[in-house]
């Protein structure tokens, strides 16, 4: 019987730590930030202090739970807790499609220069302004989508009015 | 012959290399100039037709979004009576509905959220944010948890994209090559009929049963997520199934409510969620009296 040649050792030494990577890999449970605005913070109540502000679609590493408060560690390594409803198992899409669009508008900017640099300030443009126009609506509903447009809430303002409410991660 | 078969690799692979470097609208301007100096119209045409054809089959872009947004929103409050102007009440609109967008698939664009003066009980969403909610829908409201479930069904009509998904199936219809903004800008009548298009569709026949089931259960996460009682919106889809009369006008845009509530029944099982009780009743009532 062939003897296994000096090589096999370190080979299987190889093969076997690979599958312990692998392994831990595969049993580590990842969560996503499905909101965009959450922050991880030192204990698993909302009057802990914020170690860091996480990005939407962050990748966070689950080292416990409790409740509904997940231990957490960033990519970054900072370690703390999240609320767990502002984490999703599956990571959000958003992004690639967009992508897409800005590609999709590059190319139709080159048929007729752009029409959209209006757009923005205003909740109509020239284009949307022009079907106002072909339609008849009148000027107080024209009035009234800019408004709507114009019309703004910080995400402090929101954070506050949860926090009144007790919602989420306030919830006692 | 050998000239042929090059011009036939030229005609193949134009196109193929414009769509893969289809990053640089600019390298497609670049070659299109190239082959006109050169004297080579044809190969121009070929190289600007792959450009319109990758524009006309990539999404719309937000800018874009805007636009069309705006000009829906137009037609659903020119058709439902205008705006109703309560600065309180809107608020209030806005500081729920922010608080569910935030936890959205697409959190990252503005939402705007306000009243309408009707009272048919009916509630729309328009490309790039704009949300819409009935006085008629907003009197049959009980507490905040089932208005946050009512704002994220609209939410995720606009985080989905459905209704650019009805201008992106009519612009196929009317044979439209390129959807994009300078197509509209210089045919006017092009970009009104998809308007009008998206608009009937949203506003007397509603969107696709699909949609509108999907708009349910995604609503139903969001608000869920925020924290409101997951149960609430089947306690308000299961009090507007009783409606009589006049009321029922609004059933005829969404399926009927049975499906509806036994869809939103099945995301609360499959996901596991216990009432929770935080329904906010008395934060509600407190702008109920300004509807």
């Amino acid at each position: 019987m062939k003897r296994p040649s000096r090589l096999d050792a370190p080979l299987v030494t190889l093969l076997l730590l690979s599958l312990y990577l692998l392994t831990s890999v595969a049993l580590a449970e990842t969560v996503f930030v499905q909101s965009k605005t959450a922050k991880l913070r030192s204990g698993k109540t909302s009057l802990d202090s914020v170690v860091a502000d996480l990005k939407f679609g962050e990748s966070l590493e689950v080292l416990g739970k409790e409740g509904n408060w997940l231990e957490v560690q960033t990519t970054r390594g900072a370690k703390g807790w999240i609320f767990a409803g502002k984490t999703t198992p599956t990571k959000p899409t958003v992004g690639e499609d967009d992508v897409l669009a800005k590609l999709g508008k590059s190319f139709r900017r080159t048929e007729a220069g752009d029409v959209t640099a209006s757009a923005g300030a205003r909740g109509l443009d020239k284009v949307s302004e022009g079907y106002a126009n072909r339609v008849g609506i009148t000027q107080q509903h024209r009035d009234a989508i800019d408004r709507m447009a114009a019309y703004r809430i910080s995400d402090q303002e929101v954070e506050d009015f949860l926090k009144q409410g007790r919602l989420g991660e306030y919830a006692q | 012959m050998r000239s042929k078969a090059w011009h036939l690799i030229r005609l193949l692979l134009v196109p193929t290399i414009i769509g893969l470097w289809s990053g640089c609208a600019e390298v497609q301007q670049i070659a299109e100039e190239q082959a006109r100096r050169s004297g080579d119209e044809r190969l121009a045409k070929i190289i600007h037709g792959s450009g319109t054809l990758v524009s006309g089959l990539l999404p719309i872009s937000y800018e874009e979004e805007q636009t069309i947004g705006a000009a829906i929103a137009l037609q659903v409050v020119a058709r439902y009576g205008g705006v109703y102007d309560q600065p309180e009440l809107t608020r209030y609109l806005n500081l729920v509905g922010r608080a569910v967008a935030l936890t959205c698939d697409r959190p990252d664009i503005p939402y705007h959220f306000t009243v309408l003066n009707s009272d048919s009980i009916n509630a729309f969403a328009a490309p790039a944010g704009y949300v819409f909610v009935t006085r008629g829908l907003l009197k049959q409201i009980r507490n905040e948890a089932e208005l946050a479930a009512v704002l994220g069904h609209e939410i995720a009509h606009v985080s989905q994209k459905h209704i650019l998904e009805v201008i992106q199936r009519s612009k196929s219809l009317a044979g439209v090559s390129e959807a994009g903004l300078a197509y509209a800008h210089q045919n006017p009548d092009v970009f009104k009929n998809l308007i009008d298009a998206a608009a009937k569709k949203l506003l007397d026949e509603g969107l696709d049963q699909d949609k509108e089931l999907e708009g349910d259960s995604l609503g139903e996460v969001f608000a869920a997520r925020v924290g409101y009682d997951p149960t609430a919106y089947v306690t308000l889809l299961t009090r507007l199934r009783t409606l009589k009369g006049d009321d029922r006008a609004f059933f005829k845009t969404h399926p009927n409510f049975s499906t509806r509530i036994h869809a939103v029944q099945q995301v609360i099982q499959t996901q596991g969620w216990k009432p929770t009780g935080v329904l906010l009743e008395n934060r509600f009532a407190r702008v109920r009296g300004k509807i």
